[in-house]
């Protein structure tokens, strides 16, 4: 045998990584190279802003369904695992229970419209102004401050329960619990900033009523609701007869920008609710729009530091002052009854609860 | 500081049935005049006077922020945690700030539009790593998040970090799903998950688990994201995601190093929220393994190999393992500065098989 002809040596295979004990990789699987899901279009052009989740979501991937039937973090258009895991503590799988329409764009938009309290405020054009009247924004202040924690802290509670298929929706919610963190902060430190400091805590009738939701339809009646519109009522209030420098100005537009977007979130929720339910849900609005009118009106009717500086701090004189009262609880009101008939939820005005009927008719 | 009588005299003479008690004599520190610093201005600028008085234990179960004054008829709820150590870190009101500022856009500072085609192994791998991680990411939001009912605001500080490492959490979600379906390939195979974590029943046992261990190892993937990401595009999202899950581990560790100071006997306590993390108890959440499923690390390896032939694969492997090795050692690093060092020698003896000599 000729020495050419001698059979070639076996090609060496590759030496596999053996750290003994640590790993010894198996020979390569690859099967989730061959996923049984959908191939979305490349992206080549982006939208005038950027390239959104609403872009993203091309497809099958945008498409919450009515139910979702995964019990773990599956991501929605993924394969699930043959081993799931744990099943997780999510008790949301209804869409009619979360779901809002443009939950995507709010999400995005607001991410768009953050804004840092700690440098975007102008803190050092804050003029020195009359004790009472300082005092007076200090305890308003201190009540928003109040009240955008005890949101953000119900709010963060019910992420753990809404299933991973409703992502626009818990993106969007993650966005509105950390505004809420930024109003706590940006009005707490208002408060302390120019000789004076925190008033007095609210009644709390409301706090508690959030606290206590048992669905998370009723927290959002509660919080984005309710809560939303008397607070934008008094952030736009605010602008025009409260502010007192450019910060103050600021403080008020910004937040009301931000419960814009909160609002939206909860008047598409409540209509798609309104809409999608059943006629035994449906009936749990009422409910839900009972109780917490009852409680914000034990609110305002107990809260004698908040409104007796409302009035100190909106008028010249104190028979002005009661005037702007009157017409904060107007705008108040309005911004309220508007949001439920854009949620479709029409003739509230006549069955409000009477305690909230006195404490906007006669404040 | 209070108005003066002269002033509330006047006020009570306009309007008979103002009360004005909250202003005459107000129970609630007055007088404050607090301006930015070089940070604007900042939780820790007004973080001063009885309003700096971080309790170590409250009472206030009411709703009311530290520093306010309070109400007789408040009403209590039991559902706030009384101690300063069930939750707190001393950076929190730091780390906060940081976020606040560092916020960025999934949607305009990744710049999708430069992103290259890649070859096809390459492109699957990487929506194959960006699906596990949409997967585990917005977990770590749900975790924290269960806990915030139960922060006071005597420590509201803790309840604004929680709200910001939820929107980062959110944000990650976002992001690496972005990946996954900018590229043609969209999302493949779920792993098992990260539900585990959300079985913690306590603060630090949270911390133990999540910050320490859980999001300690994605942050120190992600910052050796520059070997695997494959375009700048990719090594700016890990990037700033990264610099994400610093906050959230320096929150976790500055919790932890509170607790060990002040209680230092739950030593060994913690150590079994890290047996279990560890896959000590044999079953559950497994760092002792690769990070993910069988999925993630094969993605990794072609990844770091460069593609998907054996031998790619196989140097792919051999790269993970040092990000393996760094990862094991930073969390040893956490470890030692919270001061539970001596887990050296109670640590997975897979992880241990890839420390680095003590130096001490």
């Amino acid at each position: 045998m000729a020495e050419n002809d001698a059979p070639a040596a076996p090609a060496e295979a590759p030496q596999r990584p053996q750290i003994p004990g640590v790993i010894a990789p198996p020979a390569p699987d690859l099967k989730w190279m061959n996923a049984a899901t959908e191939r979305p279009p490349r992206v080549r052009e982006l939208g005038p802003e950027g390239f959104t989740l609403a872009m993203a979501d091309y497809g099958s991937y945008g498409l919450a369904p009515d139910i979702w039937p995964y019990e773990n973090d599956t991501p929605r258009g993924a394969v699930p695992a043959r081993d799931r895991g744990l099943p997780a503590p999510y008790t949301i799988y209804d869409k009619l229970d979360v779901w809002a329409e443009s939950c995507a764009e709010l999400y995005e938009a607001a991410i768009r419209e953050q804004w840092k309290p700690a440098t975007e405020i102008s803190w050092s054009g804050i003029e020195p102004l009359a004790e009472h009247v300082e005092a007076s924004l200090d305890q308003i202040y201190s009540n928003i401050s109040e009240q955008a924690y005890n949101s953000n802290a119900v709010l963060l509670g019910w992420l753990q329960y809404i299933s991973y298929g409703f992502h626009e929706v818990k993106l969007y919610l993650a966005t509105q619990s950390f505004d809420h963190a930024r109003h706590v902060e940006a009005f707490r430190k208002r408060a302390l900033a120019n000789g004076g400091g925190l008033g007095v805590q609210s009644p709390g009738f409301f706090n508690r009523t959030v606290f206590a939701s048992f669905k998370f339809t009723e927290f959002v009646i509660y919080n984005n609701i309710i809560r939303t519109t008397f607070l934008l009522g008094l952030c736009e209030f605010g602008q025009e007869k409260l502010a007192r420098s450019q910060a103050d100005r600021q403080l008020f537009e910004n937040t009301a920008n931000d419960l814009r977007r909160h609002l939206v979130y909860g008047v598409e929720h409540l209509r798609y609710y309104g809409l999608q339910a059943g006629e035994q849900k449906r009936r749990n609005i009422r409910t839900w729009l009972d109780r917490g009118e009852v409680m914000l009106a034990a609110d305002l009717k107990r809260d004698k530091p908040f409104r007796e500086a409302v009035i100190l701090a909106s008028g010249d004189t104190v028979a002005a002052g009661k005037e702007a009262l009157k017409d904060l609880r107007q705008r108040q009101f309005k911004r309220y009854i508007g949001a439920l008939e854009a949620a479709a939820y029409r003739g509230r005005e006549a069955h409000m609860v009477p305690t909230l009927k006195e404490m906007i008719e006669t404040p | 500081m209070a108005v003066s009588q002269e002033m509330l005299a006047e006020l009570r003479s306009e309007g008979e049935d103002l009360d004005l008690s909250w202003l005459d004599a107000p129970a609630a520190e007055r007088g404050l005049r607090i301006a930015p610093g070089k940070r604007g201005l900042t939780l820790e600028e007004i973080s001063t006077g009885t309003y700096g008085d971080i309790p170590m234990q409250s009472r206030n179960q009411s709703g009311r922020m530290r520093g306010a004054a309070p109400r007789g008829d408040a009403q209590q709820t039991q559902q706030m945690w009384p101690f300063r150590s069930s939750s707190w870190s001393q950076s929190a009101m730091l780390l906060y700030e940081e976020a606040v500022q560092r916020q960025w856009s999934s949607a305009t500072d990744v710049p999708w539009a430069e992103l290259p085609d890649l070859p096809e192994d390459l492109e699957y791998a990487m929506s194959q790593l960006c699906t596990f991680l949409t997967q585990v990411e917005f977990i770590a939001g749900d975790v924290p998040g269960q806990y915030a009912p139960n922060v006071s605001g005597e420590f509201f500080e803790v309840g604004l970090f929680l709200a910001s490492q939820i929107m980062d959490e959110a944000r990650h979600l976002d992001v690496f799903r972005k990946r996954a379906l900018v590229n043609g390939i969209g999302l493949l195979q779920a792993g098992p998950g990260a539900v585990n974590l959300l079985t913690a029943q306590d603060f630090t046992e949270m911390a133990s688990t999540l910050h320490l261990v859980g999001e300690g190892f994605v942050q120190s993937l992600f910052r050796m994201g520059e070997m695997f990401a494959q375009t700048e595009v990719d090594k700016r999202m890990f990037r700033l995601a990264a610099q994400d899950e610093s906050r959230h581990v320096a929150f976790g560790v500055m919790h932890m190093k509170y607790v060990m100071e002040t209680e230092p006997e739950r030593r060994d306590e913690i150590h079994c929220y890290l047996d279990r993390m560890e896959g000590l108890l044999g079953a559950g959440s497994a760092q002792a393994g690769l990070t993910g499923g069988g999925e993630t690390t094969e993605a990794l390896a072609i990844l770091l190999g460069g593609g998907s032939t054996e031998a790619q694969i196989n140097e792919g492997y051999m790269k993970l393992m040092a990000i393996r090795k760094r990862q094991v050692n930073e969390y040893m690093h956490r470890l030692d500065v919270v001061g539970l060092g001596d887990r050296r020698q109670k640590m997975h003896p897979m992880m241990q098989m890839l420390l680095d000599p003590s130096k001490n």
